[in-house]
């Protein structure tokens, strides 16, 4: 497992991907749609995954000592090690905004969505898509990247402008919370979020695993 | 003893089908693997090695089926294939400290030795080498972990005379330390030079599965060399 992330990693990903994760740091913009920055990290490991596909890497892989699910498992781990690199920063800053910054007067004004636990949870959701529909769907054909990545654009803008304007219905404003109001409820809303994210990841990956076996490569 | 064992491997295309191809490959022998472009040669190697999906039939190695025991046959084995080149861009050097670090037995003394008689600089890409170059690239890889049993696709292909002749005269150093070989290719001298068994496959199936005198002896006429029969033969089956 460790060899196949080192691949990944020192062969197949591209420098903009590492880069990308400083997208997290989106989550400090005011009066921005601060989830945004989870798109913007998707983006460069779809990068990485046409670089990989250009340089011949599934094959390649598909022909190291491993089953030729791990070929799979390998761009699985990859991402997750992407996206939680990336979540782990925007948690950090999500806590600072919750605490330091609860009470700066450029996030009172906000009146997009605040970087709260919902937020957190809404940024899971994002990457379980992004790990279905792209990810997943990728290893049908393991060479066909645009049809997968649009689809997957259209429906995590959807979702991004659902969770910016929830808080503007009658009843969901607590959902915009600052700092550690309505924990419990954002304490929910995160974990339906991990929930997501979890259940999103793994049902794709067994189904990709099982297409890929599949594959003519 | 047959190292290596295909049964009934179908695969079938809109436009081909791989009908029902059954071999076995000796130990320590050498298997030359004839046939002309499109007779499915890379077909069967692929199926052989799990990288194409088989609609039916079994592959086994030392002994136990392919499927289930792939990361440890894979261990095993050693595959090149023709100018496939793989990561463009990154230096030889990279390339093989990530791979290696997945062969239990990788034989860095044995990776340096060939480096050498391949004439290979770890710091080039793929990119900047020739399509012969990107042929040894491969098969540096494939003999680097101690592989015993080859299987290499048009490995010859693109090759100069004398590489070839380097190259076929390394399948015998390496015949004479146990090591089974299988290489495909349309290049009927190589099969007389080195070869002890043929296949021939013709248009998906296999037509001849024997050793390279009985092959002679049951296809050929007096006075034909290999190549004169193997054009026989293909016309034959255009006619």
């Amino acid at each position: 497992m460790r060899a196949l992330l080192r691949k990944e990693m020192r062969l197949s990903a591209l420098a903009l991907t590492y880069l990308f994760i400083a997208f997290a740091f989106m989550t400090l913009i005011p009066g921005y749609p601060i989830l945004c920055g989870a798109f913007f990290m998707t983006l460069g490991l779809f990068q990485s995954f046409q670089n990989a596909r250009e340089a011949n890497d599934i094959v390649y892989s598909a022909l190291l000592p491993v089953a030729k699910k791990d070929v799979v498992k390998g761009k699985y781990l990859f991402t997750l090690f992407i996206e939680m690199a990336g979540f782990t920063v925007m948690a950090i800053l999500t806590l600072v905004r919750m605490t330091a910054l609860a009470d700066a007067p450029v996030y009172r004004q906000n009146a997009l969505m605040n970087a709260n636990l919902f937020f957190l949870g809404m940024v899971l959701v994002l990457f379980g898509l992004f790990n279905a529909l792209f990810v997943g769907r990728f290893f049908k054909t393991a060479y066909k990247l645009g049809k997968n990545y649009v689809i997957y654009i259209i429906l995590a803008f959807l979702v991004i402008a659902m969770a910016e304007a929830v808080h503007y219905i009658p009843g969901f404003e607590d959902v915009n919370a600052f700092g550690f109001a309505h924990a419990g409820l954002q304490i929910a809303l995160l974990l339906s979020g991990v929930i997501c994210f979890v259940a999103l990841t793994f049902v794709s990956f067994k189904k990709a695993c099982r297409a890929f076996e599949n594959v003519d490569l | 003893m047959n190292i290596v064992e295909v049964k009934g491997l179908v695969k079938k295309y809109p436009s081909f089908t791989l009908q029902d191809v059954s071999f076995g490959l000796e130990s320590g022998k050498i298997t030359g693997f004839i046939g002309r472009n499109g007779a499915g040669k890379s077909t069967t190697i692929k199926a052989m090695l799990n990288l194409i999906h088989a609609d039916a039939g079994e592959i086994s190695y030392f002994g136990q089926t392919f499927l289930g025991h792939e990361a440890a046959v894979k261990q095993r084995i050693g595959y090149s294939t023709g100018v496939v080149s793989w990561y463009p861009r990154k230096p030889i050097r990279k390339i093989v400290d990530v791979t290696k670090a997945f062969y239990k037995s990788w034989d860095e003394e044995a990776y340096r030795r060939y480096l050498t008689l391949f004439g290979l600089n770890e710091n080039k890409k793929p990119c900047e080498l020739s399509e012969g170059m990107k042929v040894k690239f491969n098969l540096l890889l494939a003999l680097s972990h101690k592989a015993e049993v080859l299987i290499l696709d048009e490995p010859t292909s693109g090759l100069d005379p004398f590489s070839r002749d380097e190259l076929l005269t390394l399948f015998g150093t390496l015949k004479e330390h146990g090591v089974t070989i299988m290489f495909s290719t349309h290049i009927t001298s190589d099969i007389e030079k080195c070869a002890d068994q043929i296949l021939y496959l013709s248009h998906g199936i296999l037509k001849a599965d024997c050793s390279k005198e009985d092959f002679i002896s049951m296809y050929g006429k007096p006075g034909e060399s290999m190549e004169e029969i193997f054009l026989r033969l293909e016309r034959e089956v255009q006619a």
